[in-house]
């Protein structure tokens, strides 16, 4: 077999009507089996993440341009056909949009606390970072403040629950926005979303005669209660939990845990519920007994005996996503190319049965 | 029992007794049922539409968030698109026979769903994108249901004949405007689909994540995607078009309602961590 008769042989297989019924059949029961047998995350996994898949995917819009455009050439240019032309057109600049998205993205969640700056390239600033190929930290130019959270923040009277007052940039280029969840802010193509916030409050130490020793900014978990409420800690993800006191580098006295109970009343007030255990010599909570426990509003001092104890400051932390796609605008264009095309092709199919 | 409850039953019973109506018409051959069908559909919106109103002014919230909503809006425009379809063209008078009694059984089951309304509305929706979504998916879900009450009749056209069944179109026409009807919701499929893109992408910053709910309404995009071609590179027409349409017309009501609001997505607004 010579090399023409091969690419010949692809030729016909690539540009065939009947692999894209395949395929669309293809697509179309694996969308249904990660939807059924297998869901979220695990469908993502074992479907919709792979390489097979998005493999199948890609094969189909070079079917759609082998097989669409040769037949639609020397067509006469009608409504129908250019409509046809135009949906067709814009599924192969969907997939172009998303293959030169995936060499250059960039995705990253920044955790940041009020008042904070963080470097915006550096990547120890960010939680969780994923880019592409080709992507370059210079791009991410300047800094990245957290001004100011504002809780209950509305616009034209609806609620929008957490917004994030932020500044972002370098020099007098810095962007300063309020963002919240339909409003993100841009800044040289990076876009700054919200996505996570809690607790961060400011424990102070004090010896018996109130003198201070050390204080620290110490982030709370938001964790779910069983009756749908939450409870504001010290602890991981997924539990309560205690942590040594003051933090190393400074000389640990105890393990200490703090729970944070917000005022209903006023934004950042409320009370603080400290527990206090023997430094751990393993991890077993259950059977370390609690040194002293006790209530003292925010502002005040918990008396612990030995020492005394304060939470003297509410304030938050937030996880934002920092996202650079330079193919996305392509995508979303194309999306209402597409449609425009359909649509196109539909008032020429209803002229054309008219006439 | 509140004036809205009380409203909503008797939409869902005046199409009962539409659907009925229609059924018994069918068998009986007796087109005077058909016109009281088809009244009784035509009384049974103006309490539906009063029900919708009267949610939405309660609160200033649009009523289409839940899921007895969602079903709520989706029979509306089912009903509507319906009614006017029949009023300006009086050529199909048994259609009826498939939109009403799945607009009796949507309803009643959304009636069983009924929530108070809402008295706020999660910012993750408090979006304009959400008008263009929600009008695509239920004019979008009316096309295709009538498209498949189209291919209903077509089916019975070609095996009967005689009486009511002379009066109907030929299948040829049927055929012609049950394909109207899919490529109609086709469209508006596809503009659920990229609004609910742009959405997605103001919300969350990527337009698809393959989350169930998308994956979902795009099987219902390919689904039909897939009858265009059958149609049109393929050649199919007639009877085993109008199978195909009745039965994608069952798996889109699955995939709308049947399963995803049953899981937690997207949809159901953002957990706010304080
Ligand atoms: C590999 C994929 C595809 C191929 C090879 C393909 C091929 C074609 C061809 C050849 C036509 C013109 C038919 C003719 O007049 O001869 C056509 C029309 C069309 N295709 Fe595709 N297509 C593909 C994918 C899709 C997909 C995924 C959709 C949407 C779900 C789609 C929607 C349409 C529509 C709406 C028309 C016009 C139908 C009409 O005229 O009303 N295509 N396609």
């Amino acid at each position: 077999m010579n090399l023409f008769s091969v690419i010949r042989k692809i030729y016909k297989f690539l540009s065939s009507v009947k692999l894209a019924m395949v395929l669309l059949i293809t697509i179309l029961a694996c969308c249904v089996a990660g939807v059924t047998i297998w869901r979220g995350a695990e469908a993502g996994r074992l479907i919709f993440g792979t390489l097979w898949f998005n493999g199948i995917l890609s094969l189909l819009v070079v079917n759609v341009a082998f097989c669409f455009f040769p037949r639609m050439w020397g067509r006469r240019l009608t409504l129908v056909s250019f409509g046809m032309i135009l949906f067709h057109l814009s599924f192969v600049a969907i997939l172009g949009g998303i293959v030169f998205n995936s060499l250059f993205y960039f995705r990253g969640t920044i955790r940041i606390s009020e008042g904070e700056t963080l470097s915006s390239g550096d990547p120890e600033s960010y939680d969780f970072i994923d880019h592409g190929h080709y992507f370059s930290f210079s791009k991410l130019k300047g800094e990245t403040t957290f001004v100011r959270m504002h809780p209950h923040y509305k616009v034209d009277g609806e609620d929008k629950r957490a917004a994030y007052e932020i500044e972002v940039g370098e020099g007098f280029g810095k962007k300063h926005k309020v963002i919240y969840i339909t409003n993100s802010l841009d800044y040289n193509g990076f876009r700054y979303l919200n996505d996570r916030e809690g607790y961060s409050i400011l424990v102070i130490l004090y010896d018996k005669l109130g003198k201070e020793l050390y204080g620290v900014y110490a982030p709370l978990q938001s964790l779910k209660r069983q009756n749908g409420s939450y409870l504001y800690t010290t602890g991981t993800r997924f539990t309560p939990e205690s942590y040594p006191f003051p933090q190393p580098p400074a000389k640990p006295i105890f393990n200490l845990q703090v729970t944070y109970l917000p005022s209903k009343l006023n934004e950042r007030d409320g009370e603080a519920f400290f527990q206090i255990f023997p430094l751990n010599e393993g991890d077993k909570r259950e059977e370390v007994k609690v040194i002293a426990e006790g209530k003292a509003a925010v502002g005040d001092e918990f008396d612990a005996g030995e020492y005394r104890i304060s939470v003297r400051e509410v304030s938050y932390w937030v996880a934002m996503n920092v996202r650079y796609e330079p193919g996305k605008p392509i995508v979303l264009t194309s999306l209402w190319i597409g449609f425009g095309g359909i649509v196109i092709t539909f008032i020429g199919r209803i002229r054309r049965v008219k006439k | 029992m509140k004036m809205e409850i009380m409203l909503f039953w008797t939409a869902v019973g005046l199409y009962g007794i539409s659907t009925f109506s229609y059924i018994f018409g069918l068998i009986s051959k007796n087109e005077k049922l058909f016109s009281i069908g088809l009244y009784t559909a035509f009384i049974g919106l103006v309490p539906h539409t009063i029900v919708i109103a009267l949610r939405w002014s309660a609160t200033g919230i649009s009523p289409f968030i839940s899921i007895s909503e969602s079903i709520t809006l989706g029979i509306f425009m089912t009903v509507l698109i319906f009614l006017i379809f029949q009023f300006s063209t009086k050529k199909v008078q048994p259609l009826g026979v498939l939109v009403m009694p799945i607009a009796f059984v949507l309803l009643g089951w959304a009636g069983t769903l009924m929530k108070e309304v809402a008295t706020s509305l999660v910012p993750a929706l408090q979006s304009a994108w959400i008008w263009v979504h929600i009008i695509g998916a239920s004019t979008g879900f009316a096309s295709v249901l009538i498209a498949a009450g189209l291919g209903l009749m077509l089916l019975i056209k070609e095996r009967k004949s005689g009486g009511i069944y002379d009066k109907l179109p030929e299948p040829q026409v049927l055929d012609n405007l049950s394909y109207r009807y899919v490529a109609a919701g086709f469209i508006m499929y596809g503009l659920m689909i990229v609004s609910g893109a742009f959405w997605a992408n103001q919300v969350k910053g990527s337009y698809w994540n393959w989350d169930p709910v998308e994956v979902w309404s795009l099987i219902s995009w390919l689904i039909y995607g897939i009858y265009l071609h059958l149609r049109i590179t393929f050649g199919w027409r007639g009877r085993r078009l109008a199978w195909y349409a009745l039965i994608a017309v069952v798996v889109m009501i699955v995939s709308y309602w049947g399963i995803p609001f049953g899981v937690e997505t997207f949809h159901q607004g953002f957990r706010i961590e304080h």
